[in-house]
């Protein structure tokens, strides 16, 4: 992607069916709504996108197709479309030392508020959680985690059990950051999607954006939560969509 | 004298030209024994700043022996080894007084028509266009110096031409973009462009407190100089700058990122095609500006943008909305390189400061343009090209000394 | 409650929507005694800044009394008369406690999806847009405030609530942009656009030392605001060919030492170059017309400094080489208005100042529309359309 137009390029052509399956289903009708709102700003960023496109179309008319298909090519490599592989890796600074972090992380069952906008998650005990993600089509998926390492101070990883339909693995690091920075904290998730259509569906819509989006707001709640208590929400937000029910 | 002229669009040669002659009082005549080529001097051999003639001596880096002064020079003596900085300061005018010498009042001959241009005129500047006063440059064997009392510096005995060229231009010029980074310890600093000016801010980056430099290029033979001054190389042909930088930064991003690229950057993507078409056209847009874009698009929120590169005109899809949410500053301008060299110079003497360690290729002045060729296509690791105006041609070469090239 | 509601570009109206509640912990509940129209607002009006929904409560201006407070609210409590700036910040994160309110990390649910537009996403603004945060704004009856010991100041005793109503926004912005220029004993500030920005942009400068401010606009009702509330010298520039020529001469050659932009992505100019922008913005293909901004970079004085208060997308004919070769700073944010809402309620009490001039026209809520067509016309010597509702 030209790194000075974020939204340019066909990639951003992912982002609508990466809202449809990054969104939480959620059971109250405010997470519907705010379901709606952030599809529809998925629909306005993407015809940005697109008008980006355009713009470029023109000058390719003039410079010919051949360098439309090296980036066209370029980009969907990028994306890792073909790959059956997810991993997505996102970092985020916190003013937190890095023992507190570890401590909000792993102690205080924190964790179901701050991965609460794409997957319910109950913990059993304080190595082992039970998640549920819905994906498109309406079915959810639902695997248990073991933490496999941890390290105070210095990193968490864990990874799903034998048997769910997408196995996965994450582990959350903790680094100081200079100055009166804080802690860097660096989220990666790594999925294997399984073969099928319901593979087909999560390998695309765990692919690029997706859940790039995911762990990128993960990591924004966990700190929003961290430093201020709460987390940003537009929870019973007034407007007059909400007017006819 | 031999000198280098330009002569037309992507056209330089060296040709035998009059010796410059005491013209005011002021005036000291300069027996250059280093001159250098810039990558501002690219743009003027690629066409993209105007008011170019056909004859006009180019080069705006250089040093030698005073050879003779005007009547009004006190301070200057015949037989003094100097440095001349590229913006010409008359040392009186508001500007001067106020260390800001490249936008002199008095200096520049042809202020009218850069005023038409920029408002207000900026000052002289030696061999770059007749906007800036049309003085003949220093790629030569000698050159007219103006206001001599308070533009040339004097060097210490024991430091040879290598280690203090660079202090005319390119040195204090990565040093003031740098410096207006407004580095607080333990920032890191993101620098587009790993040429002479790149690897320049780099340095001082480090001496002015950053605690790490992120070194953005494209070429793995300059990204290595940069890593071998201690900054960390990213290839943007091989990772996405934003991204890249949101993951070695914490997800903050660069305290503040420089663009020592100006208006020849190169870019990706189909933004970056239509650039390359306009500025072709010279009319649409004189400038690509991937490399400013970027720089807004990839500093920290609060951040600075520092722009040492050169920009002549106008430049498209300026991301200003990222720039005002972001609450930005950019600070930019030719260089005050008269208010640096004392303390860039005490870094040398001092050894903290090792300026040669750019040099990649010593030509001689009939090689000039081939100098000029290797250094716009980047062949054979050119970083920075020195000349030696009185050497003699060596054997074989191409160019020959009337001969002009070709150096596209 | 009844709320002023963005239904689609060029059409405000007025519904019935849900009453807010308290969901976060440090949230209050505002009945809004003032709110006003700002010209940012015209941005998304005119669908020139994406990711407005139908349905969204508009408005970011504004002050009223708390009518409830959530469980973690220390400072602010029931039955407080409050203004608060346009920015919600949390105070707690690195930004917050930089005194960057406005880039404040913890107060935007849509940071991820705003965060590609920007490089990294800022904090939320009331009323103003999904990439913004998506909160409902304040032209409505009551409104959530989240982070209330952070965004609540207390209006001192005696000062009338049009007195205070601009401190949310106009005020702060305009001292931002005039505290931008550094001004030293002597300096001359210009500055484009005579709206409430840029009327308290040079109220500001003068506050901060400047020895004379120059304002540039095109509707005499607003230059005689500027001369007759501020002591500003004008300029209309539909009545003169050329406004750097005038510039020049008013500073003896050189130049204004800081210029400051508030106008904006919709600034009117006159001559080609204006009719290219205009073409370009009606086909969306940029979304910036610049004019104002680009006469202030011609019109500033070498190493000057130029305040961009205006609310920009992306810009075609930006002339960096004019900005490079002068040596300019440039500086712009959103406003910081937590920084700055302390000694703007001093130099209120103090009567130092006074923006209730700006107030020229008041509406009952239901009015919106009309107060908006009016405001966007500039009719009747509107400059500020004031709600009561």
């Amino acid at each position: 992607m030209d790194v000075g137009s974020p939204l340019g390029g066909p990639a951003t052509s992912g982002i609508a069916d990466a809202l449809k399956g990054a969104l939480p289903g959620g059971t109250g009708k405010a997470s519907q709504e705010q379901r709606r709102v952030t599809l529809i700003l998925g629909g306005v960023l993407l015809t940005l996108g697109l008008r980006r496109v355009s713009f470029g179309g023109a000058a390719l008319a003039l410079a010919g197709g051949a360098l439309l298909y090296r980036e066209l090519s370029r980009q969907s490599g990028q994306a890792g479309a073909e790959t059956h592989m997810a991993e997505v890796t996102r970092s985020i600074t916190i003013g937190k030392s890095a023992a507190e972090l570890y401590r909000f992380w792993r102690e205080g069952g924190h964790l179901p508020r701050v991965m609460g906008h794409f997957a319910e998650i109950t913990e059993t005990d304080m190595d082992q959680a039970h998640w549920t993600v819905r994906v498109p089509g309406g079915r959810s998926l639902s695997w248990d985690t073991r933490v496999v390492e941890s390290r105070p101070g210095e990193l968490v990883s864990w990874q799903s059990l034998p048997g769910t339909e997408l196995p996965n693995r994450g582990e959350v690091h903790f680094r100081p950051a200079p100055g009166d920075r804080g802690t860097e904290v660096t989220l990666r998730l790594h999925f294997q999607p399984p073969g099928g259509t319901l593979g087909a569906a999560a390998a695309r819509a765990l692919n690029g954006l997706v859940p790039s989006l995911l762990v990128g707001d993960a990591l924004r709640r966990f700190k929003s939560l961290v430093e201020t208590g709460e987390i940003p929400t537009l929870d019973r937000n007034p407007s007059a969509r909400a007017s006819t029910a | 004298m031999k000198a280098l002229v330009w002569q037309g669009v992507n056209r330089v040669g060296v040709e035998t030209v009059p010796d410059p002659t005491i013209l005011q009082p002021t005036d000291a005549i300069v027996r250059i024994t280093s001159t250098a080529i810039c990558g501002s001097d690219l743009h003027l051999l690629d066409g993209y700043i105007p008011t170019m003639v056909h004859g006009d001596i180019l080069g705006h880096e250089f040093m030698g022996e005073v050879v003779e002064v005007g009547r009004e020079v006190r301070k200057v003596k015949v037989g003094d080894r100097v440095i001349v900085p590229f913006p010409i300061a008359c040392g009186h005018c508001w500007f001067c007084q106020h260390d800001l010498t490249s936008l002199c009042d008095n200096s520049n001959a042809n202020a009218k028509l850069a005023e038409k241009m920029f408002g207000y005129a900026p000052s002289g500047i030696y061999g770059y266009s007749h906007l800036t006063g049309g003085y003949a440059g220093g790629q030569a064997q000698f050159a007219r110096t103006l206001y001599a009392d308070d533009n040339l510096f004097k060097i210490p005995g024991g430091l040879t031409d290598d280690q203090v060229l660079f202090l005319t231009d390119i040195l204090p010029t990565g040093y003031m973009g740098a410096l207006n980074c407004d580095i607080q310890a333990g920032d890191t600093v993101a620098v587009y462009g790993c040429g002479p000016v790149g690897l320049f801010t780099i340095m001082s980056a480090f001496l002015l407190g950053a605690g790490r430099v992120i070194a953005i290029d494209r070429f793995p033979y300059r990204l290595a100089k940069a890593a071998a001054l201690g900054a960390d190389p990213l290839n943007y042909e091989q990772e996405e700058v934003l991204e890249a930088l949101k993951l070695r930064t914490g997800g903050r991003g660069p305290d503040s990122v420089v663009d020592a690229v100006g208006m020849e950057s190169h870019g990706l993507g189909l933004g970056g095609l239509a650039d390359a078409v306009k500025q072709t056209t010279r009319v649409l847009e004189s400038d690509r500006p991937h490399a400013l874009r970027s720089a807004i698009i990839s500093v920290r929120k609060g951040g600075t943008v520092s722009v040492p590169g050169v920009f002549g005109g106008f430049g498209d899809k300026i991301p200003l909305g990222a720039f005002m949410n972001k609450a930005l500053t950019m600070r930019t301008g030719q260089t005050h390189v008269h208010r640096f060299v004392p303390r860039l110079l005490e870094h040398i003497v001092k050894g903290e400061i090792d300026p040669t360690v750019i040099i990649s290729h010593r030509l001689s002045l009939d090689e000039a343009p081939h100098g000029y060729h290797i250094f716009k296509h980047k062949e054979d690791h050119c970083v920075k090209c020195v000349l030696d105006p009185w050497a003699a041609p060596r054997q074989g070469n191409a160019s020959g000394t009337s001969k002009a090239m070709g150096a596209d | 409650m009844r709320a002023l509601c963005w239904e689609g570009v060029n059409d405000l109206r007025v519904q019935t929507v849900p009453d807010p509640e308290i969901v976060n912990p440090h949230d209050v509940i505002l009945r809004i005694t003032m709110s006003t129209t700002c010209g940012s607002d015209l941005h998304f009006i005119d669908g020139y800044v994406p990711s407005m929904l139908p349905g969204d409560v508009i408005g970011h201006e504004f002050m009223g009394v708390v009518e409830d407070a959530g469980s973690e609210v220390k400072k602010v409590k029931k039955g407080d008369r409050v203004v608060v700036p346009s920015f919600v910040a949390c105070g707690d994160c690195w930004y917050c406690q930089h005194d960057l309110y406005s880039l404040c990390d913890n107060t935007n649910p849509n940071a991820e999806v705003q965060a590609p537009l920007l490089g990294y996403p800022t904090g939320a603004c009331f009323g103003y847009t999904h990439a913004f945060g998506g909160y409902a704004g304040s032209h409505a009856q009551y409104m959530r405030v989240p982070h209330a010991d952070v965004g609540c100041f207390q209006v001192p005793e005696g000062l009338r609530d049009e007195q205070v109503l601009f401190l949310s926004d106009a005020a702060p912005t305009g001292y931002m942009g005039a505290d931008f220029c550094d001004i030293q004993p002597g300096d001359i500030v210009a500055v484009w656009g005579c709206g409430g920005v840029g009327l308290m942009a040079q109220q500001s400068a003068l506050l901060l030392g400047a020895e004379r401010v120059i304002a540039i606009d095109r509707f005499p009702e607003r230059l005689k605001m500027a001369r007759d509330h501020i002591g500003s010298e004008t300029i209309n520039y539909a009545e003169t060919p050329d406004v750097l020529a005038i510039l020049h001469e008013m500073t003896g050659g050189r130049g204004p030492d800081a210029c400051i932009d508030a106008v904006g992505m919709e600034a009117h100019g006159t001559g080609p170059g204006y009719l290219y922008d205009k073409a370009m913005q009606t086909l969306r293909l940029v979304t910036d017309r610049g004019q104002a901004l680009r006469q202030a970079i011609m019109a500033v004085r070498k190493g000057g400094t130029l305040s961009v208060l205006g609310v920009y997308g992306v810009m075609d004919k930006f002339p960096i080489g004019v900005i490079m070769n002068k040596g300019l700073t440039v500086r712009s944010a959103q406003q910081h208005g937590q920084h700055y809402l302390p000694r703007l309620l001093e130099h209120a009490v103090k009567g130092e100042l006074d923006p209730s001039y700006l107030a020229t026209h008041r509406f009952s809520l239901e009015d919106g529309p009309r107060a908006y067509q009016m405001f966007k016309n500039k009719e009747d010597g509107l400059v500020r359309a004031v709600f009561t509702p």
